[in-house]
């Protein structure tokens, strides 16, 4: 009776495939992409990438320019520049994903309790976010690193903490505003229980924008481990960061500024790409994007 | 048992307390009772409380007093526990074709919701039920595997139909489930609506702001301003008959398919907004835009009109309306939707 | 004084071109009451914003759009700011997202009234209050300094066609103007636009899917389906003697009150879908749905010929129902 024209695929792959044509009308994005996947792989391929281990040192070249024996020259101590930027790679995406994960599964939760049921449960999650805010996660770490002693796990879960709010107020927003269409009330005429509706429902439909988010949480996550290392809260010796580089990097600015220069334009292309990426994902995942 | 009502409601009052005390009078006492197999037009404009009332009725929210028995079972206050065993007895169909259905499931495990979640059947025979009532609202079950977005706002429509069908429920409460739809589209789910509710025999209150689908659906028809109940009558009194002044603008307000009793004839034109329902009017409420006013005032100032029987199935809340006194002729051809 | 001809507009989208409109034409004289009737998708707002070029940059306008003599499609952009709001005015649906809530309605009334007739603001003031007494707004002065989320939508609306009347324009574009309103809004509204084509002489668009609207207000009307005319008329004749199928099926969908004692009839329905509009048929665009569809009908595209006096249809089988 209802005669559809129906189309030629089925409905996944037809999304796929209008995400990708949105994605490759912004070259932009692919370019943040391209350059995620590269540190990404870096980060991962880590022990076989690097020409030596964060700890090699070579007494007799120190502070080298860059050349064909280390690419990117050594510092102080005659570490290869190149292996500890590849080694800072892998404990910066360590952090910013771990931090971004662990921020997610704690807040998420919270927030949709506190989008879902409105009342005193949201006021008094939204006074806690509030408190949590007002701490800079920088203390928070001091605090730890205070009581557990610094390392690259107390770091991380600073960070992750210090995430915790930005998470919060989106899975909360998200809720109030699913909880608004009709198909939560059906569920419960259907006779579904809270947990059904905010689990079933509601979540799925927020994957997207918590993707978005995660996206751009991850490189605050990674200048926050930049900052922490460099004030001696992160990661400890042998491993190093872009954070640690930086720090040691401060006295010889003078006579060797790229052993600042090399760390800081990986964080900042890392950040920048994220950022980039991060953008273009929500402009393509957005329904009422038309190109 | 079948003279007890598939749904009663008495006295039912839902408020809305504000910020700084401001109380919104969303129902305001509104009483009804919905029989076997009956089908009750709920009609209102907006801000007269019908859909406060779809939502008491099945409990979406709780009234602040009042009662409401489903099926002799007084629903009013259960707590949401106590409430899921009853929800296979009523269910809903709601306005909007395209947020009624959660985008991110098939329409086969939407339709299939219900039966999963009151344990009533899984795997095959699920499947079973779900391809039965995608039979009987006219959707190919391939459609089982599609998502709402790829289907029309017809198809919806009929998703969610199935979605409040399929568990035989013995009271559908549909909130203006074809406003959003075109004519045409408006026209097949009307006769869908109808034809099912022949074959299952349940009652159903048909919510809605269109004098034209109540006319061609319902047995009987209530009408609403403000919160309250103001006429309510069998269908064909309702429109031959028409006695409150709210209903009779209401019809005379009602455009006609057809230019030449269209043109005919000369709406009664109220006065002035709707009174808002934090501050609803004292006496009756609909004094401040009565064309009678002047009749009836000053008791309709003071005095608020009970619901008293007119004619035998008949009730009317105004106060120049009596068992031997019809109410004023606003138009002459107010009863003209009836005679075009 | 408005002709519209061979217009076509296509969208360039994601999933490919949209054509919403295929060669439709229109004329409209003045102090006429031309009615667009079609349901969702059939292009009837996609024409009429058009004329002014309202349509986003995806869309590629084609054809001619005559008013007074000049063609509005080549305008410049300049000339064509003189025309909106001036010459040719809309009004929309949602009057709550056309108003803009942080300035008061005085305000955004007079601004039209400054930019475009070079009124004072004094002036613009006592003129505002003019229109809205017009508009039969009650307690105008008042309202003049209230901001819209104060009025109700029945008063945003005629504060809207306040804003659209305000230049004395030749040609008012109502674009389903209650359909978002409750019925005893409505029939005052369609009071006003009568009101208005009578006093001002005003020419008016409606467009709309509710066939009781056309009967109560329009002079002639135009059945629109998937971006064609199918049938236009003046209305007492299209409603007593509709040629169309497609007409005849909307017409037949409507309820109409039923006196008899016995079971009555079904609520006629139109079987089947819009086409898509991703490609041009070259056919009859309703002949999937059609009861009279034949062989021609599948294979040729039906052009608009008089079948009774100043009656038009687009199709192989005209004919009562």
């Amino acid at each position: 009776m209802n005669v559809i024209v129906v189309a030629e695929l089925d409905p996944r792959t037809r999304r796929r495939r209008l995400l990708r044509k949105r994605f490759l009308r912004r070259p932009v994005a692919v370019a943040g992409l391209v350059v995620v996947l590269f540190f990404v792989v870096v980060a991962i391929f880590a022990p076989w990438v690097a020409p030596h281990s964060s700890a090699f040192t070579d007494f007799n070249h120190t502070l080298a320019k860059p050349g064909s024996r280390y690419l990117l020259g050594t510092d102080e101590l005659g570490h290869d520049e190149l292996s500890r930027i590849i080694w800072g790679a892998r404990s910066s995406m360590l952090v910013g994903v771990l931090a971004t994960l662990l921020a997610m599964v704690i807040a998420v939760p919270i927030g949709m309790v506190a989008g879902y049921y409105r009342g005193w449960t949201d006021t008094v999650i939204a006074r806690a976010t509030d408190v949590l805010l007002s701490f800079p996660f920088v203390i928070l770490a001091v605090g730890l690193a205070a009581i557990l002693g610094p390392s690259l796990l107390n770091a991380t879960l600073a960070i992750g903490i210090g995430s915790i709010p930005g998470f919060i107020r989106i899975a909360r927003g998200e809720t109030l505003a699913r909880r608004e269409e009709d198909y939560v009330p059906a569920a419960i005429a259907n006779g579904a229980t809270d947990r059904t509706i905010i689990f079933r429902h509601i979540l799925p439909n927020m994957t997207s924008t918590l993707l978005v988010q995660a996206t751009l949480t991850i490189p605050q996550a990674i200048i926050g481990e930049a900052v922490l290392s460099f004030l001696g809260l992160g990661v400890q010796p042998p491993q190093t960061s872009w954070g640690v580089m930086l720090q040691d990097a401060q006295s010889y600015t003078s006579q060797a500024p790229r052993l600042a220069v090399f760390p800081g334009i990986a964080l900042v292309l890392v950040v920048l790409a994220f950022n980039v990426f991060g953008d273009g994902l929500r402009d393509i995942l957005d329904p009422r994007t038309t190109r | 048992m079948s003279d007890v009502p598939a749904l009663e409601v008495v006295d039912l009052v839902k408020h809305y307390t504000g910020r700084r005390r401001r109380v919104v009078h969303a129902v305001d006492g509104v009483s009804f009772a919905l029989g076997r197999g009956e089908i009750l037009g709920l009609v209102g404009e907006s801000g007269s409380g019908k859909s406060t009332v779809a939502a008491c009725v099945l409990r979406l929210i709780e009234p602040t007093s009042g009662t409401i028995r489903l099926n002799g079972a007084d629903i009013t206050h259960l707590s949401r526990r106590r409430m899921r065993p009853l929800r296979r007895q009523v269910h809903m169909v709601f306005q909007d074709p395209y947020s009624s259905l959660n985008p991110r499931l098939t329409c086969g495990d939407i339709v299939g919701e219900p039966l999963r979640l009151h344990k009533l059947a899984h795997g095959r025979a699920l499947n079973a039920r779900v391809d039965e009532i995608f039979d009987a609202v006219g959707l190919r079950s391939e459609l089982r595997f599609r998502y709402p977005h790829e289907l029309s706002g017809g198809q919806r429509q009929r998703v969610g139909l199935a979605r409040s069908l399929i568990l035989r429920p013995s009271v559908l409460v549909a909130d203006e489930p074809v406003s959003a739809l075109d004519v045409s589209v408006q026209a097949s789910i009307l006769n869908l609506l109808r034809d099912l509710q022949r074959e299952m025999g349940f009652s159903c209150l048909f919510i809605t702001h269109d004098l034209a689908t109540v006319e061609f659906l319902c047995d009987r028809v209530a009408v609403m301003y403000l919160g309250e109940i103001v006429e309510t009558a069998p269908r064909r009194d309702l429109f031959r008959r028409p006695q409150h002044p709210y209903t009779q603008a209401l019809l005379s307000a009602a455009v006609v398919a057809d230019p030449v009793v269209q043109r005919a004839r000369r709406p009664v034109v109220l006065d002035g907004d709707p009174p808002s329902p934090l501050e609803p009017p004292s006496g009756c409420r609909f004094r401040t835009r009565c064309p009678l006013h002047e009749r009836s005032a000053p008791q309709s100032d003071e005095e608020h009109p009970a619901l008293r029987e007119f004619a035998s199935g008949h009730l009317v809340a105004c106060h120049l309306v009596d068992r031997d006194r019809p109410a004023p002729r606003l138009v002459e051809d107010a009863a003209d939707i009836v005679n075009a | 004084m408005l002709e519209v001809s061979d217009l076509s507009v296509r969208f360039d989208t994601d999933d490919g071109p949209v054509h919403a409109v295929d060669r439709m034409s229109l004329t409209l004289a003045p102090g006429e009451v031309l009615g667009v009737v079609g349901e969702s998708g059939c292009g009837k707002s996609v024409t009429c914003m058009s004329f002014v070029r309202l349509l986003p940059e995806t869309a590629h306008v084609t054809g001619r759009v005559l008013f007074e003599g000049r063609d509005l499609l080549t305008l410049s952009a300049r000339e064509l700011r003189r025309i909106r709001g001036r010459e040719i005015s809309y009004v929309f649906q949602e009057p709550m997202s056309s108003l803009n809530p942080v300035f008061t309605v005085g305000r955004q009334v007079g601004e039209v009234l400054q930019r475009h007739l070079g009124l004072s603001r004094a002036a613009a003031r006592s003129r505002t209050i003019e229109l809205l007494r017009l508009v039969r707004i009650p307690a105008a002065e008042r309202r003049l300094d209230e901001y819209p989320h104060q009025l109700s939508g029945g008063m945003r609306q005629r504060v809207m066609i306040a804003i659209a009347i305000a230049c004395d324009p030749k040609v008012l574009v109502a674009d389903e103007p209650t359909t978002a309103l409750d019925v005893t809004i409505q029939a005052g509204i369609l009071d006003l636009m009568r009101d208005i084509r009578e006093r001002l002489g005003t020419a008016i668009v409606l467009i709309t899917h509710n066939l009781g609207v056309v009967a109560d207000v329009a002079d002639r009307v135009v059945v629109m389906y998937a971006g064609r005319k199918a049938e236009e008329a003046p209305v007492p004749e299209l409603f007593a003697h509709p040629q169309h199928p497609y007409t005849i099926g909307l017409l037949g969908a409507v309820p109409r009150p039923y006196e008899g004692e016995g079971t009555r009839e079904r609520l006629q329905e139109i079987p089947g879908r819009v086409p898509s509009l991703h490609e041009l048929p070259q056919a009859c665009a309703f002949a999937d749905r059609c009861p009279r569809a034949d062989e021609v009908t599948r294979s040729q595209i039906p052009q608009l010929r008089e079948v009774r006096p100043s009656h038009f249809v687009a199709c192989f089988h005209p004919g009562p129902g």
